[in-house]
């Protein structure tokens, strides 16, 4: 815990108006968009990069653990500080420095809004193409740290790939800059290591993207299919004809009434799933698909399959999507969202495994996930108040990322493991898989100033990641 | 045979670990051992950094002749080829370091689908290799790096650890991205055994669409004509008229050519006809296209025979894709000012340029001096890489403390010394 002295330091630094430590107000930084809670000793809102770098050398002369925030919509419990922890908020760094069209390149502070990004090149014809479900409150810097994905990484890839420079500031305070517009980098890839590396290895405080060109057309179809055997099965066979999409969502029936009653999107409500497909391109080519991709899914026993007229119609579908977690937040106090990942062809396996875990622990699972590249959301709803709830439904998840993975998958696509998932890394990675991974987290944060408890798992570990030894999470959790 | 200041017999070591017919002596000293397995790469790595003996790796040879490497042991990837998974459905293969990219786009070309790296002579350059090297093809246009697809990869620490990072899943973001990091680091930090990727679905059909310039400056236009379009192309390749003359000997004029290789349907290729306009003088297909792009991919390394000490030096150049037309007009005076050959081509739209010096004996201190002048001129504008060299970047990386924290986390005995970075 920093001291009043080390406080006042903290606010010599960023100025006045621009720390927190009143009980009221840290309660609004206790959580993220996952389960976990834990309350920081103060947030602070740094304006400048060189301010960030004052407080990393602090917090490594007073030795209190700090922690990077975007927007707090994270799902895997990365932004949650330990007890006694500094959390970094980066919503006064929030502008778009450098917009440079001619070669395809933004440079912005990480506390700028995905959504508003794309926004501000869209007069450009130009866009971001990450574009996770929160992307309306997420930040480009919490993407960064996670390694954000969202329905269209079908097509375009993940954050990684639309990052190509970064100023970092590191452990030691140094501030360093890796890549920058160039396509290729000089030396290691260092700007590819660090986006993922979710908080643990530097606190990014410039990011310069990759922009896209907007397509000439999008074509957005819904698949409507009786059973969620059919819709899953459908998945494969229109990679398998050749096409990719720029998107491929499922919803189960189940969840798409929830959806349906919360946001009017225009989903059918007796069907047993629906596909959201999106092809993009050039006018013909976007026709041409969309015929393929209807004659798939009729040869897969689609009961209809509807395109959207027009803008307003495709953002009424998307929308149903891109709020569904909230909707279910409508019939449940709240919900775990997983984020595990099987081989395509495995979609129809895992969501019946899904189906029997629902019946064997009693719990409501809906699906709704990007099924283009095999990445599930199951979503399980419980009542937080109950403690055995909590328990059974991490049982549940577990259950199910350890199927992901006997399947070939992973145990995230997009989320991150953060505090959520450490303990499971186990299941992918071996003690020396992970050995390796520590000593490239020790070649920089060997004092864990930066964001312990993350990542690396707690347990089966020969060797735990160094520095402060009391490390709060850890301990209250019990382990 | 006993390595230089050490008291052992390294070969019978390395026998007992590969087996007898695995390990041979080098003419120039040390020993070439073949591992079988990751296990016995693992076992070769943890005992030459126990001995403190040194290790370059080495696939097909393509970017640096294996015969370069000074190091104690070269350690030959090619016994390790074998197919980790494959299931076509789920556009994913999983293998061996030592496979080549002929070997790997044949097997996955059975099921109308394409593994996009496309590295120069790829019947010789092993998946390793190119991963190692971050090399890339005209594919990079559409396709992206080789750091976009692939999705996984087991190696050995300098060390002896063996290591993971990602997984068989096109996405995936458990742990630190290794890949990443091993990507383009030269076999200085590990051994990569096997790799992962994701894969594309096979164009039906192709066409190639040429159109002539006389100068760099109009084709840079014509270039962004088409970045402004709705068009993707697969390919969009820039090529000077020596680099064409190089390709095609018997070709006497003496323009800039952009070429364009579209995919799709005939009502795709139609429009793509009719967005590049009357500027077109020639179209592609079949086998006169399949010639021109293998010409393209092998540029600079074709029968340049890379042991040959006259073989010409190539840079591989990534400039802002706005300063391209600068670049090009600085190398084109410094060819002029200095009288050696240069000569060009390049993924243009993402800003890619391979710069061709014909004579090595003469070039070496003319491409110094060309790496010169693009710095003083263009700043972190370019990065380059220079192939085939000990130390690939001539312009040294800003991040030198950085890459040594991560080479002492991985190699901490500099037992991976086969390039001299640092």
């Amino acid at each position: 815990m920093p001291s009043p002295a080390v406080l006042a330091q903290l606010r010599k630094i960023v100025g006045l108006d621009a720390l927190l430590d009143r009980p009221e107000d840290l309660m609004l930084y206790e959580y993220d968009g996952g389960v976990r809670k834990c309350t920081p000793a103060a947030v602070v809102f740094p304006q400048e990069t060189r301010q960030v770098a004052q407080i990393m050398k602090l917090a490594g002369s007073a030795g209190f653990p700090i922690v990077a925030r975007g927007a707090g919509t994270g799902l895997s419990g990365g932004a949650i500080a330990p007890e006694g922890g500094v959390v970094i908020a980066f919503a006064r760094m929030n502008r778009i420095l450098e917009v440079d069209a001619g070669n395809m390149r933004a440079v912005v502070q990480p506390g700028v809004v995905n959504q508003q990004l794309s926004d501000s090149v869209a007069h450009l014809g130009l866009y971001f193409a990450p574009d996770p479900s929160s992307q309306k409150a997420c930040t480009i810097g919490g993407n960064v740290a996670e390694n954000s994905g969202g329905p269209h990484t079908l097509a375009y890839g993940v954050t990684v790939n639309h990052v190509t420079g970064l100023t970092v500031v590191m452990p030691s305070g140094e501030i360093l800059r890796f890549g920058g517009k160039a396509a290729e980098c000089t030396g290691y890839d260092l700007t590819g290591f660090l986006v993922g590396s979710e908080g643990t290895i530097g606190i990014v405080t410039e990011i310069t993207v990759r922009l896209l060109r907007r397509p000439e057309n999008i074509a957005t179809l819904l698949g409507i299919f009786e059973t969620i055997d059919d819709g899953a099965k459908t998945v494969s066979a229109i990679t398998a004809a050749g096409i990719t999409p720029a998107a491929l969502e499922m919803l189960d029936g189940w969840t798409l009434r929830a959806v349906e009653a919360a946001c009017h999107a225009g989903y059918p409500l007796d069907a047993g799933a629906v596909l959201l497909i999106e092809l993009e391109g050039l006018a013909e080519q976007v026709e041409e698909q969309a015929e393929a991709v209807r004659e798939v899914c009729f040869q897969q026993k689609a009961r209809e399959v509807r395109r959207a007229k027009d803008e307003n119609e495709r953002g009424l579908l998307w929308k149903g999507r891109k709020n569904a977690f909230a909707a279910l937040g409508r019939l449940a106090p709240s919900y775990y969202s997983q984020d595990g990942v099987v081989p395509r062809t495995k979609i129809p396996a895992v969501l019946q495994f899904i189906e029997g875990i629902s019946q064997k622990y009693g719990l409501r699972i809906g699906n709704i996930f990007h099924a283009g590249d095999g990445n599930l959301h199951p979503l399980i709803l419980f009542d937080p108040r109950d403690p055995h709830q909590l328990e059974l439904v991490q049982a549940a998840g577990a259950e199910i990322l350890e199927r992901c993975v006997e399947m070939g998958g992973s145990i995230t696509g997009e989320h991150g493991v953060g505090l959520e998932k450490r303990n499971l890394m186990p299941l992918l990675f071996t003690d020396d898989d992970l050995d390796v991974m520590l000593s490239l987290h020790n070649a920089f944060n060997a004092a864990a100033v930066l964001n312990p408890g993350k990542l690396f798992p707690t347990t089966r570990m020969c060797r735990e990641t160094s520095g402060p030894s009391t490390n709060p999470v850890l301990q209250a959790e019990g382990m | 045979v006993s390595a230089p200041g050490v008291s052992l017999d390294v070969a019978r070591e390395l026998r007992s670990i590969c087996g007898h017919d695995n390990v041979a002596e080098r003419p120039v000293g040390g020993v070439y051992v073949c591992p079988g397995s990751t296990e016995e790469v693992a076992e070769v790595l943890t005992f030459a950094n126990e001995h403190h003996l040194s290790i370059g790796p080495a696939g097909g040879s393509t970017e640096r002749s294996a015969a370069e490497l000074r190091t104690d042991i070269v350690l030959h990837t090619n016994r390790l080829t074998e197919v980790e998974h494959y299931d076509h459905g789920d556009l994913t293969v999983g293998i061996g370091a030592g496979a080549t990219v002929a070997q790997l786009n044949l097997m996955v070309g059975a099921d109308r689908l394409l593994f996009a790296g496309d590295p120069p002579m790829p019947d010789r350059c092993t998946v390793g290799g190119l991963l190692a090297t971050a090399v890339y093809g005209p594919l990079r246009h559409g396709y992206g790096a080789v750091r976009d697809y692939c999705i996984g990869v087991r190696f050995v620490t300098g060390d002896g650890r063996r290591g993971k990072g990602g997984g068989r899943v096109v996405k995936n973001v458990a742990g630190y991205d290794l890949m990443k990091l091993l990507i383009g680091s030269y076999g200085t930090l590990a051994v990569i055994t096997s790799a992962s990727f994701k894969l594309f679905p096979s164009p039906r059909q192709t066409k190639t669409f040429l159109a002539e310039f006389a100068t760099a400056n109009e084709a840079l236009q014509f270039r962004d004509r088409i970045l402004r379009s709705p068009l993707s192309p697969v390919c969009l390749e820039l090529v000077s008229p020596g680099a064409r003359k190089l390709m095609r000997p018997e070709m006497t004029s003496d323009t800039w050519v952009m070429c364009v290789r579209a995919a799709g349907s005939d009502a795709v290729l139609t429009r793509y006809q009719k967005e590049l306009g009357s500027v077109i003088t020639r179209e592609l297909e079949g086998d006169s296209e399949q010639r021109m792009w293998r010409a393209i991919q092998n540029f600079g390394y074709a029968g340049d025979g890379r042991d040959d000490a006259r073989a010409p030096e190539l840079i591989y150049l990534s400039v802002w894709p706005r300063e391209v037309p600068d670049v090009v007009d600085t190398l084109l005076k410094q060819s002029a000012l200095s009288g050696v050959d240069v000569s060009l081509i390049g993924r243009v739209g993402v800003g890619l340029l391979l710069v061709r010096v014909a004579d090595k004996e003469a070039g070496t201190a003319a491409i110094h001096k060309l790496i010169v002048v693009l710095e003083r001129v263009f700043g972190d504008k370019i990065t380059l890489k220079l192939r085939g060299a000990v130390n690939p970047w001539p312009i040294p990386p800003t991040n030198l403390a950085s890459m040594r924290a991560i080479k002492q986390a991985l190699d901490p005995n500099n037992t991976l010394r086969g390039r001299n970075i640092f």
